[in-house]
């Protein structure tokens, strides 16, 4: 007998893979094929028309301003993908985000607006039987801190409450979140019409206009807390005693700053006439040589070269203007709601604007004040997912509670915890997002979040994550979430293209990726 | 091997379970030595399962007595059979295929640096002792973070019981390990049996249809027919015939050529 075949083993029969195989063998490999010809789509075609340019970051889909609306899209789905994604690891599904966003925005606007009570109805049988209420408790101003308390406490009970019922019946979780998706949105509508019986408010809207802008309410020298905006109307004597107190070093980069701001607002100005300008001589010299009048294009020639506008003047910078800047920079009363609704990176993209000149606009102003705040949350919660789904315990018993239920229950996995865990969870992510769009746009609205819980799990499942359960990575979410985000926007900019048309391939794509997925799976299962 | 001046590991006494008012277990008396393999022999339908069921917890029996190192016990879940060192290796092996080799290893159990579920887990430490066990019962494996599904049925034995071992197991008790593999593999879990064996006290039972696996490794045989133990032994007192017949529920060869003769 030949030694070295009897001492093979089983093991041995499982090829060693070059790095490369093994690269192409990760699961998230075509969602990041996929994500990075979006990203050459929609740097290409927002090149505009006429110009020519290999570098797909001169394109408008990637102009400071692109880059802030387009990552708050995909911010926004990703946090909640992230919810729906790990819930889907553990082999469950919730239907019932978007409703939970609608929910939960309209309850921290109507308790931002209009305080928070627990009111008890009672019959009462003096002068003939009716029902009265005694209000146990009302408080009038409630902090944003407060206001996310509260809903919180209603979001995560009702997550709480889905898995509950799902692991207590065994019901497909399917049905109980779409009963979920049922229950909420109509609960959402039903207390907003409520509350806007209000006098002060529109009867039957379902929506919560009027907040203040909260994240822009700022402690003003010498006049308290007030929005910025209000602050910055105030009379000119009222700016002028502000700025006397502010250093002299400040006021200087601050006249810096809008000495730069004028002179290219200045330049753009001159730009324009410019171009404004020459564009009826071209024209007229296009005729004349059609025309073949080649003394009258001679002329019109030498008009052209000799073309001069005279620059526009910068225009010259007071101190309430200095003042009004001063207001612009002080920093937010409300610490939370700027958490979640206010930009960040703002200094890099003001050095960007100044002294970089990258973040202008076509009229020379600063493009984008920064990111949406939502895109920092979205990568804290991405970065907490991923620790937790592969580095824990936690992840482990997610990936077993989805991958084979009795397999982790005979090991002695809390299964049904860790699935009621992943509802709160769920329910969790839409209540951030819910708080992020409150505090951006100080509105609410009872159709808020509609489709969003479908949006979520199609991010999932492009992401990479099996429908069946126990399979998936934190990885493929963010992939996931990218390229929803990124289609939509991609296709906007393909001239001659119905904008619809990212819905016809993303529905391709999620057929495509769910098949992949399916083959994946069946590998690793041994069953292919 | 097995020793009768010893203490038995697990004894059961008039073993009694009833699903309704159908029998499956009536009055079963089992009695396991350490660093035996004791082989549990029946017909489709004799109650095997059912015996190892109540063994590891799962059921608990209409009457009887389950007796562990000399105490009785009585188990609420199969938390505390493990805990009380009976190691049951399921016939589908409660491995999630998705996952590597040291997460099934260590499933439900994982160390981490602190005692939270969130702590993070030590995956140096648990791939290492992983590897180490299972190499301890005869198999090398080359990459201990390969997903399970990747794995053969044999090796898959291998990690049930590795674990089970690992995790305190005093007796194993295997149902049918060998029946949904290929003769190759049955091979490996049988000689991975054998290690078990020679690492010194564990007992195993071993649930098996096959005649030839179970003279091959079985130190003690217990038949079951239709809910009671119809013969019990030795290696050396049963005859190559007892086993036979007994398997086939008690009848005589002869009783069965008439029986297919008319
Ligand atoms: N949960 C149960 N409920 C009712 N009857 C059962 C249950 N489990 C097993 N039985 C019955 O008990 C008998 C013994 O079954 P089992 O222990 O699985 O046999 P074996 O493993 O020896 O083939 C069978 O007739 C089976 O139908
Ligand atoms: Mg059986």
């Amino acid at each position: 007998m030949n030694s070295s075949a009897s001492t093979r083993q089983e093991s041995d029969r499982l090829a060693s893979k070059s790095w490369l195989k093994s690269l192409l063998a990760r699961p998230e490999i075509g969602p990041i094929g996929v994500m990075l010809l979006l990203f050459g789509m929609l740097g290409y075609f927002s090149i505009p028309a006429g110009e020519f340019s290999l570098n797909p970051f001169a394109g408008e889909g990637f102009n400071a301003l692109g880059i802030r609306n387009n990552l708050r899209v995909i911010a926004q789905l990703g946090i909640i993908a992230l919810g729906a994604g790990l819930l889907i690891i553990a082999g469950e599904f919730d239907l019932s985000i978007g409703s939970m966003i609608g929910f939960a925005g309209a309850c921290m606007a109507m308790v931002l607006r209009w305080g928070f009570a627990i009111v008890i109805p009672y019959i009462s049988f003096e002068g003939g039987m009716h029902v009265e209420f005694f209000t146990l408790f009302y408080i009038d101003n409630v902090s944003p801190i407060g206001a996310i308390m509260i809903t919180m406490c209603f979001t995560l009970f009702f997550g709480w409450l889905q898995g509950f019922i799902v692991v207590r019946s065994g019901l497909p979780s399917f049905i109980v979140t779409l009963g979920g998706l049922f229950f909420l949105r109509g609960l959402t509508e039903v207390s907003l019409r409520a509350f806007n019986h209000r006098p002060d408010q529109t009867k039957g809207a379902t929506t919560v206009t009027e907040l203040p802008d909260i994240k822009n309410i700022i402690d003003v020298p010498g006049h308290g807390e007030m929005e910025r905006e209000s602050a910055k109307a105030l009379p000119e004597a009222d700016l002028m005693a502000i700025l006397k107190d502010v250093p002299a070093d400040t006021i200087a980069s601050i006249t810096e700053r809008l000495q730069y701001t004028a002179q290219r607002v200045a330049d753009a100005k001159t730009q324009i006439m410019a171009t404004k300008g020459v564009k009826p001589l071209e024209r007229a010299l296009e005729n004349a040589i059609e025309s073949g009048n080649e003394t009258m294009a001679e002329t019109i020639r030498n008009k052209i070269d000799t073309f001069v506008v005279n620059p526009v003047v910068p225009k010259e910078i007071t101190d309430i203007d200095v003042a009004r800047a001063y207001i612009d920079s002080i920093s937010s009363a409300r610490p939370i709601a700027n958490f979640f609704g206010g930009d960040i990176l703002e200094p890099i993209f003001d050095f960007l604007y100044f002294p970089v000149d990258w973040n202008t606009n076509n009229f020379g102003n600063q493009f984008a004040p920064g990111l949406y705040s939502c895109v920092m949350i979205w990568v804290i919660l991405a970065i907490l997912c991923y620790v937790v789904l592969s580095r824990t315990q936690a992840g482990n018993w997610i990936y077993s509670t989805g991958g084979n239920l009795q397999a982790a229950k005979a090991n002695g996995v809390p299964t049904d915890r860790v699935k009621i865990s992943l509802f709160v969870f769920s329910a969790f992510c839409a209540t951030i997002f819910a708080t992020c769009q409150v505090f951006e746009v100080n509105t609410a609205d009872a159709a808020k979040g509609n489709l969003k819980e479908l949006e979520a799990i199609a991010a999932a499942v492009i992401g990479g994550i099996v429908m069946t359960g126990g399979f998936g990575t934190v990885v493929g979410i963010i992939v996931g979430a990218f390229i929803f985000g990124l289609a939509k926007e991609a296709f906007f900019y393909i001239p001659g293209i119905d904008g619809s048309f990212y819905r016809v391939f993303l529905g391709l794509v999620i057929i495509a990726s769910a098949l992949l997925n399916e083959n994946i799976r069946k590998r690793i299962m041994g069953t292919l | 091997m097995a020793d009768n001046a010893t203490t038995p590991l697990i004894e059961t006494r008039g073993l009694v379970k009833k699903f309704g008012s159908f029998t499956a277990l009536n009055g079963v008396d089992l009695t396991v030595y350490p660093g035996e393999v004791h082989a549990l022999l029946g017909d489709n339908g004799a109650g095997k399962s059912t015996l190892i069921k109540i063994l590891s917890g799962v059921f608990k029996p209409t009457d009887g007595e389950i007796i562990v190192e000399g105490r009785p016990v009585s188990f609420a879940s199969p938390r505390d059979a493990t805990n009380a060192g009976i190691g049951t290796v399921y016939q589908d092996l409660a491995l999630n295929a998705l996952t590597s080799v040291t997460r099934n290893f260590f499933l439900g159990r994982e160390i981490t640096h602190f005692s939270s579920p969130f702590g993070l887990l030590k995956m140096g430490e648990m791939d290492r002792i992983a590897t180490e066990e299972m190499a301890k019962i005869g198999i090398n494996v080359a990459d201990p973070n390969q997903p399970v599904g990747t794995m053969s049925g044999g090796q898959r034995q291998t990690l049930a019981i590795a674990r089970a071992i690992y995790f305190g197991a005093k007796v194993l008790i295997l149902d049918e390990p060998t029946s949904a593999l290929g003769q190759k593999q049955q091979m490996e879990v049988l000689k991975t049996i054998r290690k078990v064996q020679k690492l010194g006290d564990i007992a195993i039972i071993l649930i098996t249809h096959n005649e030839i696996h179970a003279r091959l490794i079985a130190d003690r045989f217990t038949f079951l027919s239709l809910g009671e133990v119809i013969g019990r032994g030795t290696s050396k007192e049963l005859e190559g015939d007892d086993i036979k017949r007994l398997m086939a529920g008690g009848a005589e060869i002869g009783d069965l050529a008439k029986e297919l003769a008319d």
